[in-house]
């Protein structure tokens, strides 16, 4: 049963190859159908022996097959899609590997790829194979080859599609592309249905809580399984480090620099062909190796699998698969972890005696990555066999260990069928066959070049002794097939268990690991992976424990039954496989984070990334409409993912995330309430919602509580200051009295402000309870103080005055509060009775305090009632002063308008008082004989008639109210100045008048009196204080003057001249004066009567 | 001041016949009344000058005395009364008799002293130019403003009223003790009524009352005649606590093991129809009278005001009663 690996043929059949590139470029879709293809036959037969041993718990896991078998179809599918996104890998060798002997030489050079250069002496070798190969596979790879060209593609392509493939051809069938369409239906819908579920879990992640307590273990399994890979790869590169030195000497001249047609660039050679040959043409002046140049290319050539070869056909699609179940299982990570690495011997010293054929994961993944398997049969045969002797060395049936093979090889049962039933073949081989099924056939002139290229790339896998080891080691297909003779089983044991440069390079793989890993968290040993031997003979629970705590699920108090718990339990079971890698990735976040018991300091800040925070809104939205309806569900989906795109657009990476929104509290956003959003009203303002929400301070707390008391107190303080106004009007008018002169300012005007208490502004408080300011509660207190002094009759204070009664107050009141406290709180007599009630608690700390209810009741009744009508009694009785003041006569008895007052004598007139009493004449109304015409008694004057001065002082106190008050009529316009150009519009009479007026004028404007500056203004006549009109009316001085001359130069010419001429010149005296008034020399007719003529006497 | 004492024996007793004290007083009682009466003086006197020192002057105003007692609202209201007579007396004397200012003194005596009496002479001067002005006092209202302007007729105080209700309890009680005198009793009463520490006694009063050592040497007259009506409030209050206290005295020893004492002091305290003669009584005595100003001494409630605040001095002060 051994099977060879295909060899390229020497003559390789370059039609084919481009064919096959052009499979190659739809493998993935491709390969999906194969698998599904494959599903449909496949025997899902091997696990009936074993499930008759199955202890009870695995009977009931089967019950819930069913169900665990959708989602892991699901998560199959959704693996799958990452795993062959997520690993582009630079190799694309061929140089299948052994690791025995090159494990020591192995580095951790990167992996080179220069092996394409091969002798093309094996070819003889491989013709010979093939032809076995061929005869093996035709049967076993019906169906798959079936699934692999489609049918459709090729047929439409070429016509010679089916010569090409001549095994193909054979089974290429109408029926079977139906079964393959049937199968692909069926692929799909089971691909949707996987979504579905994957969907479903990832909704159920967001509601339910999963704890952290795995994230550990996930962190460590991934780590094993990456470092697994790492020494897959590390054994690969090891292994292309040492077949060149080992190929140098039969292939000298490749080694140095080969040309870049030699290296290995898939189906680009062919597309890029003329490219190729112009650098291998000017390959000495190109200073890239052939690795940068390789790797240029294939980044120029997208979409191309790491596995793909277009010398192999069919690997793309075989390994594709092959990489996605083995990383499904991988991903079983409960049950996965003792099958990942092989059995030390260490940990189980007689395992080898038992397993002939040892087998696990990770030598899987390193002979997948060598392109070892061949066929599906091979990679099958190789994952029964790990969960095959796993059953056969732990024989015990409570083992857990066994649970765990079963259970992964029931995993293998259902993804074993979605592997594509491939052989891989050489393309050479193909082609060879190929043009041995065809006759010779005119070849066009691309495919004449292309052998060229071709024979030149097309580098054999090498093989010498490594094909034979390689080959011996897949020969055993089965258990069953374990202890037969294979031609070199024993070779391969000894290859895996003694090689001592394989144990070294664990042995560093996990102080590497040890020294990722912080200090909180040890690496389990190597050992816990093949741990099946070491427990294999005990099978106590002891050894269960040993089995959990290397396992690593969080200490050895976890049972059976728990594990059996997290089986059970779907969703968590889902949770943990989709969401292990994303949880390692946290947990060694965390991990790096935490320095021991502490945390790193050298470790970057974190900091909230703007794709996390629209991943939680994602998430968020996602939620609140799964509420809704569940078809809208993924059209939502889409739209916020569009819009979060768009937001997002250019910003960072969004990378997705399976792990629900408590896995990044740092992303979260949370919500505001809506009283803090920004809201501006239509004017563009702020609208202010601090009330609403903010537990303000009560108002008015700080003024005075609106007692009656206090109300009492508030109309004596402003009777008080309606009195204290009386009081300065009163000033003003004794002062007036007494002093000659007055000014404009003398005397300010009184008018206080009532009192207004001003409360405190909005403070916000966090707890109900008085407001602790101290501050402003002694300012309060000080207010009030200085409003009783007011009261008290203090119109104003010092304030250190104010300030020493403000302290002695608060002492005072804080005495009394404290006293008032001690009686509160005395022991109360029994259980509800106090020792005191609440009037004799109030009552003793007066009494305490020294002050009593009569002592307050006192001093309502005399300090603040009793002031009440003393005030008011006051008030009136300045009122009255007052008005006697301004018009003495103006008493009760004056009558309304005041006329009553001259009917008593009128003593109180001062006018001509003491006149009278010397029978003189004051005013001289006497002899003009007023006093008989009027029936008058007296002729005095009432003084307030005279009193002008008082009178307009007194107004021009009160002239700001009265000005205020606004004029009833606007006034009318003023009259046109008269000046030159407006004198003809007067009458003629006045005409000469203005216009004499206004050539003294020097023909300006005239100007009224009333509008000339205060000092050239003529002085009104005023009535002096003594009363009398001692002198005619004042004239401007220079009048005056003008006056007195000419009086004299008229005594001079009086004398001089003669009595009529007096008379003559007299007149024209007077016209000459002009402004003269006419009283001016009165005297000299006595007919006249003016005021000036009674002072004449 | 040991040679003061008994200046005023004669005064004391007669005050003390007119509170209530019947019978004739040990000599011992009235030089404790005297130099209780002096001690307070004295202190008023201390106070009031200290009063007048911190309004910056050194003499002492009437103001001063009446602040002193300003919490005994009757007191003080009596005080104006007083006063407002005096200036009645005053100016009547000066219009009717311009010319005999020296004999002023003289008339002054009837009844100035005692203002309790209240009726007499002002009943006549009522009506008249001379009519009472009132004594105002330094902290009504009508010192709340700048302007002092004259009271109107047509004001009345109701304060006043209320404040002579004391007086009148007093009077009241005069009254009824006279009602059962004959003439020459009720001239003995009434002359007891007169006497005055200070009245034509004024050289002597300064001396006794340490003017010039405690105080300026030269008071005002209004001032002494205050201090005088001071006095004789001082002297009236300690008798009538003393017979209180010696009311309680008797009737305890009337309880306990009583005398023919016990009836006597019955009888006393309500004096009736049929009382024995005063004779009979037993004075006041020293003891009643130190009893006496040891409950006028009591502190008043008023003086609790931030009795916790410590103080340096812990001696309480006189007590003005």
């Amino acid at each position: 049963m051994s099977q060879t690996p295909q060899r390229p043929l020497p003559n390789g059949l370059h039609r084919a190859a481009s064919a096959l590139n052009g499979f190659a470029r739809r493998a993935p879709s491709l390969s999906r159908d194969a698998s599904a293809a494959g599903s449909l036959g496949a025997p899902a037969a091997p696990g009936d022996e074993e499930e008759r041993e199955d202890d009870p718990v695995q009977i009931m896991l089967k019950a819930r097959f069913a169900q665990a078998e959708t989602d892991i179809a699901a998560l199959f599918g959704h693996d799958g899609q990452r795993a062959r996104t997520a690993a582009p890998s630079p190799s694309e060798a061929h140089a299948p590997t052994q690791p025995g002997p090159d494990d020591s030489a192995k580095t951790s050079a990167p992996p080179k790829k220069a092996a394409r250069t091969i002798d093309e002496d094996d070819y003889g070798d491989d013709d010979d194979e093939d032809e076995d190969e061929a005869e093996q596979q035709s049967p076993l790879k019906t169906k798959g080859k079936a699934a692999l060209p489609n049918g459709v593609i090729p047929a439409a392509m070429r016509s010679p599609a089916p010569a090409s493939l001549p095994h193909i051809a054979r089974t290429n069938t109408s029926a079977s592309t139906e079964q393959a369409k049937s199968s692909e239906d069926v692929r799909k819908q089971l691909e949707e249905d996987k979504q579905a579920a994957a969907e479903n879990a990832k909704r159920a992640f967001q509601t339910m809580f999963f704890t952290f307590e795995n994230d550990r273990d996930a962190m460590l399994e991934q780590q094993k399984l990456d470092e697994l890979d790492r020494e897959v790869e590390n054994e690969i590169s090891g292994d292309t480090n040492a077949s060149p030195n080992a190929q140098a000497t039969s292939a000298p001249a490749a080694t140095t620099q080969g040309t870049l047609g030699s290296a290995d660039l898939g189906a680009s050679s062919l597309t890029l062909k003329h490219l190729i040959a112009r650098i291998d043409l000017k390959r000495d002046m190109v200073r890239a190796s052939d690795n940068q140049l390789r790797t240029l290319i294939s980044e120029v050539r997208k979409g191309r699998s790491k596995w793909a070869s277009e010398d192999r056909v069919g690997q793309e699609e075989l390994y594709e698969a092959a990489e996605k179940v083995l990383m499904e299982l991988k991903a079983q990570t409960d049950s996965v972890q003792p099958f990942l690495q092989r059995v030390s011997k260490r940990e189980a010293p007689d395992y080898y005696n038992v397993i002939k054929t040892p087998m696990d994961i990770g030598t899987m993944i390193k002979k997948l990555k060598q392109f070892t398997y061949k066929s599906k049969k091979e990679f099958v045969d190789d994952l029964s066999l790990i969960w095959n002797n796993c059953l056969k060395y732990n024989t015990a049936p409570e083992l857990p260990i066994r649970r765990k093979a079963l259970h992964m090889r029931k995993e293998t049962d259902k993804l074993t069928p979605l592997i594509p039933d491939i052989t891989v073949r050489d393309r050479a081989e193909l082609e060879a066959e190929e043009r041995r099924a065809r006759a010779a056939e005119a070849d066009e002139s691309d495919e004449e070049d292309e052998p060229i290229m071709a024979s030149r790339g097309r580098k054999a896998p090498k093989k010498g002794g490594k094909s034979g080891p390689s080959a011996a080691r897949k020969a055993p297909p089965s258990v069953e097939v374990d202890d037969q003779s294979t031609p070199q089983p024993d070779t391969k044991p000894p290859i895996h268990a003694s090689a001592s440069g394989l144990r070294n390079e664990y042995l560093r793989a996990d102080s590497e690991a040890q020294d990722v890993s912080s200090a909180g968290f040890n690496t389990p040993p190597p050992a816990g992976t093949s741990t099946p031997g070491m427990n294999g003979g005990s099978g106590a629970h002891g050894s269960q424990a040993d089995v959990m705590e290397i396992d690593g699920i969080g200490g050895s108090a976890l049972g059976t039954q728990q594990e059996d718990a997290d089986e059970d339990d779907a969703d968590f079971k889902t949770w943990k496989q989709v969401t292990m890698k994303d949880r390692a990735a946290a947990a060694a976040e965390r991990n790096r984070l935490f320095r021991g018991e502490h945390l790193n300091p050298d470790e970057p800040a974190i900091l909230r990334s703007k794709a996390g925070m629209r991943r939680w809104m994602r998430q968020q939205k996602m939620l609140s409409a799964d509420k809704s309806a569940q078809d809208a569900d993924d059209a939502a989906d889409d739209g916020v993912g569009a819009t979060s795109e768009t937001l997002a657009e250019g910003i960072e990476k969004d990378e997705d995330s399976t792990l629900p929104d408590y896995y990044h509290p740092l992303s979260s956003i949370p919500d505001m309430n809506s009283n803090w959003a920004w809201i501006t009203d239509s004017e563009g303002y702020v609208v202010p919602q601090t009330e609403e929400y903010m537990r303000m301070f009560p108002k008015d707390t700080f003024r005075t509580p609106g007692g009656a008391l206090a109300g009492r107190i508030e109309g004596n303080i402003r009777q008080m200051q309606e009195t204290r106004k009386i009081c300065a009007k009163i000033g003003i008018v004794k002062q007036m009295q007494i002093q000659a002169q007055t000014y404009q300012n003398q005397f300010q005007k009184y008018d206080p402000e009532p009192f207004a208490e001003a409360d405190i502004g909005p403070v916000v408080v966090s707890e109900e309870g008085p407001l602790m300011a101290p501050w402003v509660c002694r300012a309060a207190l000080k207010r009030s103080v200085g409003k009783v002094f007011y009261h008290a009759g203090f119109e104003d204070f010092q304030p250190s005055a104010l300030d020493a009664v403000t302290d002695v107050a608060g002492e005072y009141f804080r005495k009394l509060a404290e006293n008032f406290n001690c009686f509160r709180e005395q022991p109360k007599i029994d259980a509800v009775t106090p020792k005191f009630n609440y009037e004799e608690q109030v009552l003793h700390s007066l009494h305490e305090s020294g002050i009593d209810l009569e002592g307050l009741e006192t001093y309502v009744k005399d300090d603040v009632e009793r002031l009440t009508t003393k005030l008011s009694v006051v008030h009136e009785r300045m009122k009255a002063h007052l008005a006697d003041l301004l018009r003495p006569a103006l008493g009760d008895h004056a009558g309304a308008d005041g006329v009553g007052a001259f009917n008593d004598g009128s003593e109180q007139f001062v006018g001509g008082d003491f006149a009278e009493d010397l029978d003189e004449d004051f005013f001289g109304f006497r002899e003009l004989g007023l006093a008989d015409e009027l029936g008058l008694e007296t002729l005095s004057v009432p003084l307030h008639l005279l009193q002008n001065r008082l009178h307009s002082g007194y107004q021009a106190q009160n002239q700001g109210p009265v000005s205020a008050t606004g004029m009833l009529f606007t006034p009318p316009p003023a009259y046109d100045a008269i000046s030159v150009e407006t004198l003809p519009n007067h009458i003629g009479l006045v005409q000469d008048f203005f216009r004499e007026k206004l050539r003294k004028n020097h023909d300006e404007t005239l100007v009224e009196d009333e509008d000339l500056p205060q000092k050239q203004r003529f002085p009104k006549p005023r009535l002096p204080p003594t009363g009398k009109i001692s002198s005619p009316r004042k004239r401007p001085i220079r009048e005056q003057q003008q006056a007195a001359k000419k009086k004299r130069k008229l005594e001079e010419d009086s004398k001089l001249a003669p009595p009529v001429g007096k008379l003559k010149l007299q007149m024209p005296d007077a016209r000459e004066n002009g402004a003269e008034p006419e009283k001016g020399d009165g005297h000299a007719d006595g007919a006249m009567l003016s005021p000036e003529s009674l002072t004449a006497n | 001041m040991a040679e003061n004492k008994g200046k005023y024996r004669t005064e004391i007793q007669q005050m003390m016949f007119v509170s209530g004290e019947t019978a004739d007083v040990a000599l011992e009682t009235t030089s404790m009344i005297e130099s209780i009466v002096q001690q307070q003086v004295m202190e008023m006197l201390t106070r009031a000058t200290v009063l007048a020192a911190r309004r910056g002057v050194r003499t002492i105003s009437t103001d001063d005395l009446i602040f002193l007692i300003r919490h005994d609202r009757a007191k003080v209201s009596r005080l104006r009364t007083f006063l407002s007579w005096k200036d009645v007396r005053k100016s009547a004397k000066d219009s009717d008799d311009k010319g005999g200012a020296d004999a002023a003194a003289d008339d002054f005596d009837l009844t100035a002293n005692d203002p309790t009496l209240g009726t007499g002479p002002s009943v006549g001067t009522r009506n008249s130019k001379n009519k009472k002005a009132k004594v105002g006092l330094p902290w009504d209202v009508s010192s709340f403003y700048s302007e002092q302007v004259p009271e109107r007729e047509d004001e009345e105080d109701e304060e006043e009223d209320e404040m002579t209700a004391a007086t009148l309890a007093r009077l009241k009680q005069a009254d009824e003790r006279t009602k059962g005198m004959n003439a020459e009793e009720y001239l003995h009463f009434s002359e007891c009524r007169q006497a005055s520490f200070t009245f034509r006694k004024g050289k002597r009063f300064r001396e006794w009352a340490g003017f010039g050592v405690v105080t300026d040497s030269k008071p005002n007259d209004d001032i002494v005649d205050i201090l005088g009506f001071l006095t004789y409030e001082i002297v009236t209050l300690l008798t009538e606590e003393a017979l209180k206290v010696k009311a309680i005295e008797d009737a305890h020893k009337r309880e306990s093991g009583g005398d023919e004492e016990k009836r006597g002091k019955k009888r006393r305290r309500e004096p009736g129809l049929f009382d024995p003669p005063e004779e009979a009584r037993t004075p006041v005595g020293a003891r009643h009278i130190q009893e006496a100003f040891r409950r006028l001494q009591q502190p008043d409630l008023k003086s609790r005001y931030l009795s916790h605040v410590p103080k340096g001095n812990f001696q309480r002060t006189l007590k003005l009663i």
